[in-house]
C-alpha cells in the first residue's frame, strides 16, 4: 500500500451567520486520506460542504467570520506538515449551550501564518481546478501568460520563452488544437471546455503531488463533460496523478474514482473503495448512497420515459444542531426497529468491511 | 511577446476627435450665450459708461466689435478661431493664445501634481480597507479620507499658508511678480499642489469607488484561482481592480480639479488659468473667457480620451490586445 499524501482529520469549517446568530456547519468533522496515485471522489448534493472542504485544504476560505479547525497533514518527500499547524494559538474557545465553539480571535494573524504555511504548497504541491472554468481564468491575461506564470513560479524557470514553450507542450497534452497559437488568446475567445483544458494544463504544469478537482465538469455542456472526464482519465494514467475529485455527478465518480466519500449535511456518511460501494451485490450501503445511485436513470428507463427518481426533500440546513441522523427526514429505509434510535442519536462511523465505513444504524 | 492591433485603437481615437469637434462647438455656443446674457459690460474697464459722452462709447464699441448682433459676433469669433486666432484680450490687448499657453502650463502642473497627491492618498487607503484584514485601521483611514474631502479648499489654503509660511516659515509664499523673476522655482509648487491635492474633495469618492471595485474583483473566481496556484493576487487584480477604476475616477474628476484650481490660484497668488479666468470674468473680457473655456474643455476631453485608450489597451474584448507584464 502506497503512502498517504494527504490526511485530513476532524476538519471543521463553520461560517457565522449574523442574521441567524448561529454557525453554518458547512464541513463538520470530516476525516479522509488520499494515497499516492489514487483518486478519491467526494460526492454529495449541492450544499453539503464538498467544495468548502476542498478550499479549506488550500486555505482559500478567508472571508467572513467563522471557524476552521482540525488537522490537515501533507506528506511530501517523507516529510509531513500540518497545514493547520498552530491554528489553536490564534483562536479562543467559547462554549454556548454545551456545544464548544472555537472563535478565531486573531484572524489576520492566522491568515498571515496560513500564507506562510501555504507558500510553496499552493500551485506547486497541491494544484486546483475549479468549476465554471470561464470565470476561473483571468480575462485580462493571455492563456500563455497564465500557464507560463505557473511554470515560472514553481518550476524554477526564469526565461519567459522557455516557459511559453513548456506551456505550449502542456496545451498539446490537454488536447488543444494548434497550441502555439492558442497561447496568445485571451480566455474570452475560448469555449468553456477549452477553458477547462487550459485550467487543467495550468494546474498540472507545475507537476503537483495532488490535484484537487472541484466540480471540474460543472457549468459545461454534457458532451464536453464527457470529454473532460476522458481527458482526466487519460492524464491520470499518463502522469500517475493523485486526484481529490469533488463532484455531485455520480457518473463522473464512477468513471474516475478509486475510493469514494459520500458527504451529506457537512459529514461523511459513507467511505470506502468504489468497488465495494458501487457493487450492486454489496449487501449493505448507506441509504443516502443508495438514493444517489437510484437517482441516475438507466437507458431503459429513459426510453420508457419513466420519471426521474430524485431524492425527496432538500439537503438539511447545517445551522440546526441535530440530535439524530441528518438524513432521517429523507431516509426511505428507516424501519420501525431503528426509527427511534435514528431520531435520537447520530450514528458513529462503523467499519462494515475492510476500509469501508458507514454512518448508519442499519449497519449494526 | 506583445502585439497590439492598432487599427481599432486608431478608429477609437478618430471617433473621439470627431466627438471633440462637436463638443467644443457646443461648449463655445453655450458659453458665448451665457456671457452675453449675463449683466455687465466689458466697456467699464476703459471708461465710466454713465459719464462718458455717447459718441466715444459707440466708437469704443465698434473698435471692440461689440456693436454687431450677437450671432454675428459669435460667427466672427469662430471664423478667427478657425484661422488659429483666439482674439486679443480687451484688457491687455495682447493675443489671448500666447497668454493662455503661458498660464496654462502653470495650471497643468498644478492640476496634474495635485491629482498625483490625491491618488497617493486615496489608493493606499482603498487598498488597505478592501483587504478587510485590519477593520479598525481601515475604518480610521476611511474616516480620515472623508474628513480631508470635507475641507473646503479656500479654507485649507489659508490655514496652510498661515501655518507653513507665517508661523514656521517653512515654505516661501509666492510674491506677486515672482513668475517673471528668477525667484520663481519649484518650492512654490509644493503648498498649492498639496492643498489642491488634499482639498479638491475627490479623495473620499476615489476611495469609495476604488474600494468597491477592488472588493468586487478580489472576490472573483479568477482571483481565488490565482491564489490557489500560488500567484500574487495583486498582479491578477491590478488591471480590473485598480487601473480601470483609477482611470475612470481621474477622468471624471478633472473638471472638479480645474474648478478647485481657480480657488487655489486665487489663494496662493498662483499665475495660472484659474486666476486669469477670475480676472477675465470680473472684466467681462470675452475673448479671454472663451479661450479659457475652450482650453478647459480640451483638457477634460483629453482626460476622457486617455480613459478610453487605457480601457482599450486593458480590455481584450473592446480594443484587442495590449498585454504587458
Amino acid at each position: 500500500m502506497s503512502e498517504e499524501i494527504l490526511k485530513v482529520e476532524d476538519l471543521r469549517t463553520y461560517f457565522y451567520s449574523y442574521t441567524k446568530e448561529a454557525f453554518i456547519r458547512s464541513v463538520d468533522s470530516v476525516s479522509f486520506s488520499i494515497r499516492k496515485g489514487e483518486v478519491l471522489g467526494i460526492v454529495g448534493e449541492s450544499g453539503c460542504g464538498k467544495s468548502v472542504a476542498a478550499q479549506s485544504i488550500l486555505g482559500l476560505i478567508t472571508d467572513g467570520p467563522g471557524i476552521i479547525s482540525g488537522n490537515i497533514f501533507l506528506t511530501r518527500n517523507d516529510k509531513t506538515v500540518n497545514l493547520l499547524d498552530g491554528l489553536s494559538d490564534y483562536a479562543s474557545i467559547r462554549t454556548k449551550r454545551k456545544a464548544i465553539l472555537e472563535i478565531s480571535k486573531d484572524i489576520s494573524g492566522w491568515l498571515k501564518r496560513s500564507e506562510s504555511l501555504m507558500k510553496g504548497i499552493r500551485g506547486k504541491v497541491i494544484s486546483m481546478i475549479f468549476q465554471n472554468p470561464k470565470s476561473a481564468l483571468n480575462p485580462f491575461i493571455t492563456v500563455g501568460d497564465q500557464i507560463s506564470e505557473s511554470i515560472m513560479l514553481h518550476k524554477g524557470i526564469q526565461a519567459k520563452k522557455e516557459a511559453m514553450a513548456i506551456a505550449s507542450k502542456w496545451l498539446e497534452r490537454v488536447q488543444i488544437d494548434s497550441p502555439s497559437m492558442r497561447l496568445y488568446d485571451y480566455p474570452h475567445g475560448l469555449s468553456g471546455g477549452m477553458c477547462q483544458r487550459v485550467m487543467i494544463a495550468m494546474a498540472l504544469s507545475s507537476e503537483p503531488s495532488l490535484l484537487i478537482a472541484d466540480e471540474p465538469t460543472t457549468g459545461l455542456d454534457v458532451t464536453i463533460q464527457t470529454k473532460i472526464v476522458e481527458l482526466l482519465k487519460k492524464l491520470r494514467e499518463e502522469l500517475a496523478l493523485t486526484i481529490l475529485l469533488i463532484t455531485h455527478d455520480m457518473n463522473v465518480i464512477m468513471q474516475l474514482a478509486d475510493r469514494i466519500a459520500v458527504m451529506y449535511g457537512g459529514r461523511i456518511v459513507e467511505y470506502g473503495l468504489k468497488k465495494e460501494i458501487m457493487d450492486s451485490n454489496s449487501f449493505i450501503r448507506h441509504p443516502y448512497t443508495i438514493a444517489l445511485l437510484n437517482s441516475i436513470p438507466t437507458i431503459g428507463e429513459i426510453k420508457a420515459k419513466e420519471r426521474l427518481r430524485a431524492i425527496k426533500g432538500d439537503v438539511p440546513d447545517t445551522i440546526t444542531l441535530y440530535r439524530g441522523c441528518r438524513f432521517y427526514e429523507r431516509c426511505t429505509l428507516k424501519n420501525d426497529r431503528i426509527k427511534k434510535r435514528c431520531k435520537e442519536a447520530e450514528p458513529e462511523m462503523i467499519e462494515i468491511g475492510t476500509g469501508h465505513y458507514m454512518r448508519c444504524w442499519l449497519a449494526e | 511577446m506583445k502585439f497590439i492591433l492598432w487599427k481599432p485603437i486608431l478608429k477609437l481615437v478618430l471617433r473621439e476627435f470627431f466627438i471633440a469637434v462637436f463638443l467644443l462647438l457646443g461648449v463655445s455656443i453655450v458659453i458665448f450665450s451665457i456671457l452675453h446674457l449675463a449683466p455687465g459690460d466689458p466697456l467699464h474697464i476703459f471708461i465710466n459708461i454713465q459719464t462718458q459722452n455717447p459718441e466715444d462709447v459707440a466708437l469704443l464699441k465698434r473698435e471692440l466689435g461689440l456693436d454687431r448682433a450677437i450671432p454675428i459676433q459669435y460667427l466672427s469669433w469662430l471664423n478667427k478661431l478657425l484661422h488659429g486666432n483666439f482674439g486679443n484680450s480687451f484688457r491687455t490687448g495682447k493675443p489671448v493664445f500666447g497668454e493662455l499657453i503661458k498660464v496654462g502650463v502653470n495650471t497643468l502642473m498644478l492640476t496634474i501634481g495635485s491629482m498625483i497627491v490625491t491618488l497617493l492618498i486615496a489608493i493606499p487607503i482603498a487598498v488597505i480597507s478592501s483587504l478587510r484584514r485590519h477593520p479598525v485601521l481601515s475604518w480610521g483611514l476611511t474616516l480620515f479620507a472623508y474628513i480631508l474631502s470635507a475641507l473646503p479648499v479656500f479654507y485649507l489654503g489659508y490655514i496652510v499658508i498661515y501655518i507653513f509660511t507665517k508661523k514656521f516659515n517653512l515654505f516661501p509664499f509666492l510674491p506677486s511678480g515672482a513668475v517673471s523673476s528668477s525667484k520663481f522655482n519649484l518650492i512654490y509648487f509644493f503648498l498649492p499642489i498639496m492643498v489642491l491635492g488634499v482639498g479638491n474633495g475627490s479623495i473620499s469618492e476615489i476611495v469609495r469607488h476604488l474600494k468597491m471595485q477592488l472588493e468586487r474583483v478580489l472576490s472573483e473566481d479568477y482571483i481565488k484561482a490565482a491564489k490557489a496556484k500560488g500567484a500574487s493576487i495583486w498582479r491578477h487584480s491590478f488591471k480590473e481592480g485598480i487601473l480601470i477604476p483609477v482611470t475612470t475616477m481621474v477622468a471624471a474628476k478633472i473638471p472638479f480639479i480645474l474648478g478647485g484650481a481657480v480657488v487655489v490660484e486665487q489663494v496662493f497668488n498662483w499665475p495660472g488659468m484659474g486666476r486669469l479666468a477670475w480676472q477675465a470674468a470680473l472684466d467681462r473680457d470675452y475673448p479671454v473667457i472663451m479661450g479659457i473655456t475652450l482650453f478647459a474643455a480640451v483638457f477634460v476631453h483629453v482626460g476622457r480620451l486617455t480613459q478610453t485608450l487605457v480601457f482599450a489597451f486593458v480590455n481584450p474584448q473592446t480594443g484587442e490586445k495590449g498585454e504587458g507584464d
